[in-house]
């Protein structure tokens, strides 16, 4: 049996475990009972006032900051419209919102994938806009990617995979295999570690993309949908994954369907509808009021 | 660097050998193109010294007819000899010609058939050396002015020209033949580069969003187009190795008498160009592949 069923089977309490000692923990447990409980969380978009605020103060500097950030596509599709966000260094923030809303279009602008057509983007300070082009590797190397189908190479194994992000970064061969090393053992993939993805379990294949999104220790994760082609429980195990990497410091940003895990979390939650941002606050995945 | 060198080559073989079919056509292709090149370079270098031979050698002959007295050929002579653009005169008698024209046969192995004939045959001449091989001025007209002495006068101004006509002829053609499989190479290079380009594209999207710079993404793909040239070259000139004795041979009846250290020039020259015309197709078809299908920048639009 391999070892990410194991872990699943202890499912949601297991997780819950490792999270003691949270503010979140208790809530996981009967989220909907939780929410009850709590039904105000902060009005309005308090939340991001007080990012604003604190970024203000020097408190904590934003890693991610949109300002009044339209996007316009060739086929006159709007699909951002004058969005201001901010996303102070060491939060964990989800990005919710029904297919079309802009989570994808948001996410292009944050990796330089895509500019906006108008307002700024500022990762980690730099203003996405005016990043000459030889300079672009360098942001993406800050900013770790996740995604809903993983993107794995198949022909190579899990060391393989995530060894590659350094190789053509151009680090050092025998930097490399230390490196990875630590990253498996960060994942729990170590024994699988000269597996193909195709051998591996969707939450492993997962897993090896968030290592392989680590290596060069981002200040920023952006996870679109990692959880969107896991069966629940999996779910779970790579969410506590995303908190133990947002534990050490970085910032993670996760655009997701999934209502349970972020009801439950009672994280900082920005909406999206339309390209606007609807709702910006801590709390569950639907409005709780 | 060097860390960077040995990823980009290690990919380009990897590629190489993924892209099998396509890689093979455009090696085999190459070939066929630096054979072109090769065989146009060594034709028209050896008709070129054979040309220079020719000219060196130049000289005007007027072959006397039968039973002209002495003082008549002698007036001619010296009429030649005045003439601004002649070097020199000689004069060769019958015998003497017999005798070249017998020790020639014996050096070519013939059997010297003159000498059944009984009479002598060949016929005396004056050999006239001009000034510049190309500048025959009044020659010919002096030799023919007194009538009946010279019986024919031969000079290589014909073959010369004929020659230049032949090499410019093979010049051009060559040159247009080679212009268009040249073209056809590097499509089927741009080609071969563009399958692996996309054969690659899983690939060079991670590596786009794990921060791998531009060259990380295009270097590999150039230095497959320079691999499929070299390679190329190497077979070209492994063939024009194994062939290399008819062609000596070759170079040899197209120019009679090549100067020393023409043919180690000439190889020198033929590995140079085929190495050189590899390379530089292979890296170029290479380069405008990846210019047209890895160019993407990001729109506000």
């Amino acid at each position: 049996m391999p070892h990410d069923r194991l872990v699943a089977m202890t499912g949601v309490r297991g997780v819950l475990r490792s999270l003691a000692g949270r503010r979140d923990a208790a809530v996981l447990e009967r989220p909907t009972q939780a929410a009850r409980r709590e039904p105000l969380a902060l009005p309005g978009r308090a939340s991001e006032r007080r990012a604003w605020a604190d970024a203000a103060s020097g408190a904590r500097r934003p890693s991610v900051a949109l300002h009044g950030v339209s996007k316009t596509y060739g086929n006159g599709k709007r699909a951002l419209v004058d969005v201001d966000l901010l996303v102070p260094e060491g939060d964990f923030v989800f990005l919710v919102g029904p297919s079309g809303a802009g989570k994808s279009t948001l996410i292009k602008l944050l990796v330089r994938d895509e500019l906006p057509t108008s307002g700024s983007v500022f990762i980690a300070g730099q203003d996405l806009a005016r990043l000459k082009r030889r300079h672009v590797p360098r942001l993406r190397r800050q900013i770790g990617i996740v995604f809903q189908d993983f993107k794995l190479l198949p022909a190579r194994t899990v060391r393989e995979n995530v060894a590659f992000a350094l190789e053509v970064t151009g680090t050092p061969g025998r930097q490399i295999r230390p490196r990875v090393d630590r990253l498996l053992a960060l994942v729990g993939l170590s024994d699988q570690a000269s597996q193909r993805p195709a051998q591996l379990s969707g939450g492993e294949q997962q897993r090896t993309a968030i290592a392989r999104a680590m290596v060069h220790d981002p200040r920023v994760v952006i996870a679109d949908e990692p959880t969107g082609n896991l069966d629940p429980l999996i779910s779970w195990e790579i969410i506590q994954l995303l908190l133990r990497i947002n534990e050490m410091g970085t910032t993670v940003l996760m655009a997701t369907h999934n209502a349970e895990v972020v009801t439950a979390l009672r994280k900082r939650v920005i909406a999206l509808e339309e390209g606007r941002i609807v709702r910006d606050e801590v709390g569950g995945y639907h409005r709780d009021y | 660097m060097i860390h960077f060198l040995a990823f980009a080559i290690k990919r380009a073989i990897q590629g190489f050998w993924r892209n099998g079919v396509m890689s093979l056509a455009a090696t085999i292709t190459m070939v066929l193109m630096l054979m072109l090149l090769a065989g146009l370079l060594i034709v028209s270098s050896s008709l070129q010294v054979g040309l220079d031979t020719i000219e060196s050698k130049v000289e005007v002959l007027a072959f006397i007819n039968e039973g002209v007295s002495e003082e008549r050929v002698e007036g001619l002579r010296a009429d030649v000899e005045a003439l601004p653009e002649v070097a020199s005169v000689t004069f060769t008698t019958k015998e003497q010609a017999l005798e070249e024209f017998r020790a020639t046969q014996a050096a070519a192995g013939n059997e010297d058939l003159t000498r059944i004939t009984g009479t002598n045959p060949i016929p005396a001449k004056l050999n006239i050396k001009l000034k510049d091989p190309r500048v025959f001025g009044q020659v010919r007209e002096t030799l023919l002015g007194p009538p009946g002495v010279v019986q024919e006068v031969i000079d290589t101004q014909e073959t010369i020209d004929e020659l230049l006509g032949v090499t410019g002829v093979l010049r051009t053609a060559g040159l247009v033949i080679l212009a268009v499989v040249g073209l056809t190479v590097l499509l089927i290079v741009v080609n071969t580069i563009r399958m692996a380009v996309m054969s690659r594209r899983d690939e060079i999207e991670i590596m786009r969003l794990v921060g791998a710079s531009d060259g990380f993404v295009r270097w590999p793909f150039i230095f497959e187009g320079v691999l499929v040239g070299l390679l190329g070259a190497f077979v070209t000139l492994g063939l024009l190795a194994l062939a290399s004795q008819p062609i000596g041979q070759l170079a040899r009846v197209l120019a009679a008498h090549l100067p020393p250290g023409f043919q180690q020039n000439l190889t020198q020259q033929v590995i140079g160009v085929v190495l050189g015309a590899g390379f530089l197709l292979g890296g170029l078809g290479a380069s405008i592949s990846v210019r047209t299908y890895l160019r993407r920048e990001p729109g506000t639009g």
